[in-house]
């Protein structure tokens, strides 16, 4: 049977009236289907993630008046529905292009293993090589010959599970360009970032200028013919690609992207001079040159002396006011900035880290390992700002209502890029796999 | 002077020195049967040229040759030095003459025990497989030092025993016990050391099996778990700790429970026979004992099957851990004499990595002569296959004369430095060496990357300075020189006719010897030096 051609903005309708007699599984491929055949909803993603595991409590999900609650005052945001954490004002312009998913109900509490659920959408199992949502996302919506690589990742801090930053079985091809590379917890508030955010190696050494590196990359060039045409077949080929790529990134104004310098030293206060703040206005910048994902780390920040994470198992009232701080002004002023230049409706921002933190505050003033219940946030293109999605309890210690899994979560990503979330990748255990678990529903209450 | 340049001047300007070398005559018998093997291997591959019309690549020059199985064996290009004493050699027999020296050479102990350990810890978290790699190959090495027959390497690895193995946290103890890591690894659960048991020794993927019956292949998820029943005594230490709990075992425990359901299984052999279960026995001793068994025709088609992998880029079975019923092999007959001859004779590694080195169907060329060669399933010509890390690392070392500061093998600190770094930036998400897949990082840090930069530095590179100086060299041996130190043959006179003018105007910049670090910096660069050919 060919089924009819609604538009997916029917079908939620039809759906959520319960009119169709489809089973859940049944309308997910159905819309997926009729998502990948848009080719304008195609949008860009923005990934913040918060290594660590951020605290929900104090961020997205408060809970005033209750003794899990700590000390921070809800505010009011854009929305009359949504409330935040005081320390995010800046955002809270922005209540009306956001929805707080409450509801995350994952399964892993280890760091390292949840960390790879939630940027792969799977547990760590077997030999199966997991591509991160970047990779995913940059197999679906880049394009070969764009001279800017389809996935950046700006400062990750990768200790956790480098395996979940990498493209897993899609293969090289779909690794993140990776500037500010992270290995410590803490990024310093100094003046390195200007360094770190640039290309490694995209300078020429020492000693050679351009017209000896053209003449260089000539020879080579004449080199490889012969081989190249004596051993047809796929690896020289990707060996052959990602040379082409990178000497035009050497080559063309794309490398530009990286040069922060050409923004104006108010707007880059305005995101904070530092390595998370510089990254989202990095982040826009991709964003403006048809970037299909970017991923922006958030982990911790040294002040003084004093250290300060997202994994706050003490003093997390410190911590995360001070996380805010960085936060805040980072992610509003991208939002402010992406609106003005006409790009939010085309951009999808998504917030969160591996897992939210306990409720009840622990004897060191902080807070713990939490997978139960917690919060991530969609913000941006594809999204119907405005609401929460999900319920806690008074306590915050359980889901109420909707509880949200990784797939539905990723899923749900998947739609708002105009992704086909069900869509199947072989994988290097020689089976199938789908970008979401089949089992996902997408959140469709918060899609537009 | 350092030693390179000493080096070189051997390698480069002694071209006449051969050094009388003995061969292997010591083990003629063996000899014999390796030849009867590579006879037949090549016989049972020719057929499949026959049935598809195929005419196959002619035999590789020596040059090929010796990079081909330095890079197989010894994990690295062969130096210069290396490749001179090779062309130079006159005997009949001199490849398989070689092939014997490097496989009683340290680089082939090296490379291998890399080789397993990358099988043997799981590649998904490699923070963690960066913390337990000097364990195992620890505990590798004398496995492989020793040609210790693999059945029985993978007898003590399954029967290790478990519970007092020290602190996870201290690699260098010598109480450790780096065959525990396997359990470890596996975050000492049940399910995850059968599947990786299966996977790895059988040659069968029971993963999917675990959660529901497998929707191809003939494995029930009951199967899977009578399996995973063997390791039902595995348990972590202390569980809140994963991978870095130590594992225990109740070795007499053969029952387990299905997750989600009310139902316990037994232990039961995936071939549906039940153990004869003697007062006392080990459950893992048990397995071990079927698994490893000469009779086991999985056991030795799987071992057949990786090795053959590692020296074809590709599996007669591929993926080469997957030999279902579901994904038939491109030569069958040629995986059960494979599989038989490891049987035979006694799991011997060494044995089988000579006949196939042997045959003419691993010999042959990699260049396409015809378009009927170009799949590889056929073997009518060699594939290329892209280096691990170590071997790009190592291989650039040779090229370059680069000396870094020795670090003593299975220290946890040299996960620093130099060699570290480039490991972490090459490494590979995809252990298809066929179809291997460069990075935009990787190509510019092989571009303009410090390391790269300071071996193709006039001022800086001991290989270029030695070149550079020497007075009684003509700018074309200067070029064959370099040829010969990246990709181990001389140039070809075509080459001769782009390169030469090139050296001759001094490049772009006029100056000859910056022109011939260019060539060099090109070299380094090329496909033909990135991949084993």
């Amino acid at each position: 049977m060919k089924l009819p051609r609604l538009s997916r903005r029917d079908w939620l309708r039809l759906t959520a009236a319960g009119v169709t007699g489809y089973s859940m599984s049944g309308w997910l491929e159905t819309l997926a289907a009729d998502v990948a055949q848009h080719p304008t909803r195609k949008r860009s993603c923005i990934l913040l993630w918060m290594t660590g595991g951020p605290s929900q409590m104090d961020t997205f999900d408060l809970k005033p008046g209750h003794a899990n609650g700590g000390p921070f005052k809800e505010i009011r945001t854009s929305s009359p529905d949504l409330r935040i954490s005081e320390h995010l004002p800046q955002l809270a312009k922005f209540g009306d292009r956001m929805a707080v998913v409450r509801s995350m109900s994952t399964k892993e509490g280890e760091h390292g293993r949840a960390t790879f659920l939630l940027r792969t959408g799977y547990q760590p199992t077997g030999p199966i090589q997991y591509p991160s949502l970047g990779s995913l996302v940059a197999k679906e919506l880049g394009s070969d010959d764009a001279p800017l690589p389809n996935f950046v990742s700006i400062a990750p801090a990768r200790f956790f599970n480098s395996a979940a930053y990498g493209p897993g079985f899609l293969g090289p091809q779909y690794a993140p360009l990776i500037v500010g590379d992270n290995n410590s917890f803490f990024q310093n508030q100094d003046g390195t970032y200007e360094q770190a955010l640039k290309v490694q190696d995209i300078d020429l050494p020492n000693g050679v200028n351009r017209a000896h590196a053209e003449a260089r990359i000539d020879l080579l060039q004449e080199m490889e013919g012969d081989f190249l045409a004596d051993h047809p077949g796929v690896a020289p080929l990707s060996h052959r690609t990602a040379y082409d790529r990178a000497v035009k990134l050497m080559r063309t104004d794309a490398n530009k992207a990286f040069n922060l310098h050409e923004e104006s030293p108010k707007l880059r206060d305005r995101y904070g001079r530092n390595l998370f703040g510089q990254g989202c206005l990095l982040a826009r910048r991709l964003v403006e040159r048809g970037v299909p994902f970017i991923e922006v780390s958030l982990a911790g920040l040294r002040e003084n002396n004093m250290f300060f994470n997202w994994d706050s198992h003490q003093q997390n009232f410190q911590a995360v006011r001070k996380l805010s701080e960085i936060l805040d002004p980072a992610w509003g002023t991208l939002m402010e900035d992406l609106s003005v230049r006409g790009l939010l409706d085309s951009t999808l921002i998504v917030w969160m880290g591996e897992f939210g933190r306990t409720p009840k505050i622990n004897g060191g003033q902080g807070r713990d390992h939490f997978p139960n219940a917690w919060s991530t946030v969609l913000a941006g293109g594809g999204i119907k700002g405005g609401q929460a999605h999900g319920k806690t309890s008074a306590d915050g210690t359980k889901v109420e209502t909707r509880p949200t899994t990784v797939s539905d979560f990723l899923a749900t990503i998947c739609l708002a890029l105009g992704i086909d979330p069900l869509k199947q990748n072989n994988s290097n255990v020689g089976r199938p796999i789908r970008i979401a678990d089949k089992a996902a529903q997408p959140i469709k209450e918060i899609l537009l | 002077m350092g030693w390179f340049r000493l080096h070189v001047c051997c390698g480069f300007l002694l071209l006449s020195a051969t050094l009388g070398r003995a061969g292997s005559p010591t083990e003629a018998k063996p000899l014999d049967e390796v030849a009867a093997l590579a006879d037949r291997i090549d016989r049972l591959v020719e057929a499949g040229y026959d049935a598809n019309d195929v005419t196959p690549a002619p035999l590789a020059d020596d040059a090929e040759f010796v990079r081909r199985v330095y890079l197989d064996l010894a994990g690295r290009i062969p130096h210069v030095s290396e490749v001179h004493r090779f062309l130079d050699e006159n005997a009949p027999n001199k490849r398989r003459a070689l092939v014997e020296d490097l496989l009683k050479s340290p680089y082939y102990v090296n490379h291998f025990t890399n080789v397993w350990r990358a099988l043997l810890l799981p590649q998904n978290n490699d923070q963690q497989v960066r913390f337990f790699a000097a364990q195992m190959e620890n505990w590798l090495r004398p496995q492989i030092l020793e040609n210790k027959p693999y059945d029985r390497m993978v007898r003590d690895l399954l029967t290790t025993s478990l519970g007092n193995s020290g602190m996870a946290m201290r690699p260098r103890n010598p109480a450790n016990n780096g065959a525990a890591i396997f359990y470890q690894v596996n975050e000492s659960k049940p399910e995850n050391v059968a599947a990786a048991t299966s996977r790895l020794f059988l040659g069968i993927k029971l993963e999917c099996a675990q959660c529901h019956d497998h929707p191809f292949a003939s494995w029930s998820r009951n199967q899977f778990w009578q399996f995973a029943a063997f390791y039902s005594g595995i348990r972590p230490q202390q569980p809140q700790a994963g991978v870095f709990s130590q594992s225990l075992d109740e070795p007499r425990k053969r029952e387990i429970k299905i997750p989600n359901t009310e139902k316990t299984v037994q232990a039961r052999f995936l071939d549906g026979t039940n153990p004869k279960w003697e007062e006392g026995a080990s459950s893992r001793a048990v397995l071990a004992d079927w698994l490893t068994s000469p009779k086991n025709p999985y056991f030795a088609k799987a071992i057949a099957n990786r090795l053959w992998g590692h020296f074809f880029g590709i599996g007669i079975i591929e993926p080469v851990d997957d030999l279902g019923e579901n994904n038939p092999p491109s030569h069958p007959e040629l995986l059960d004499a494979l599989g038989q001859a490891m049987a035979d004779h006694r799991f011997d590694l060494r044995f089988l990595i000579r006949a196939i080195t042997a045959s003419r169907t691993y010999q042959r060329g990699s260049r396409s002569t015809d378009p009927s060669q170009d799949d590889p399933r056929l073997f009518a010509r060699m594939s290329l296959k892209g280096l691990t890390p170590e071997q790009i690392f190592d291989s650039l070392a040779v090229a370059t004369g680069y000396r870094g500061t020795p670090v003593a093998p299975g220290n946890f600190n040299r996960f620093n430095g130099v060699r570290a770094d480039f490991l972490t930036k090459f490494s590979n998400g995809s252990d298809k060496r066929t179809e291997y897949q460069t990075s935009i990082l990787q190509a510019l840090s092989l571009m303009n990357g410090k390391f790269i930069a300071d071996a193709t530095s006039v001022e800086r590179s001991e290989t270029l300075a030695a070149l550079v100086d020497a007075p009684f060299l003509n700018d074309r041996q200067r070029l064959d020189a370099l040829y010969l130190a990246a990709l181990g043959r001389p140039m070809r006179d075509r080459e001769v006719s782009r390169i030469l003018p090139y050296l001759d105007r001094g490049g772009p910049s006029g100056d000859k010897s910056r022109a011939l670090a260019d060539v060099f910096w090109a070299l380094l660069n090329s496909s033909e030096f990135i991949f084993n050919h």
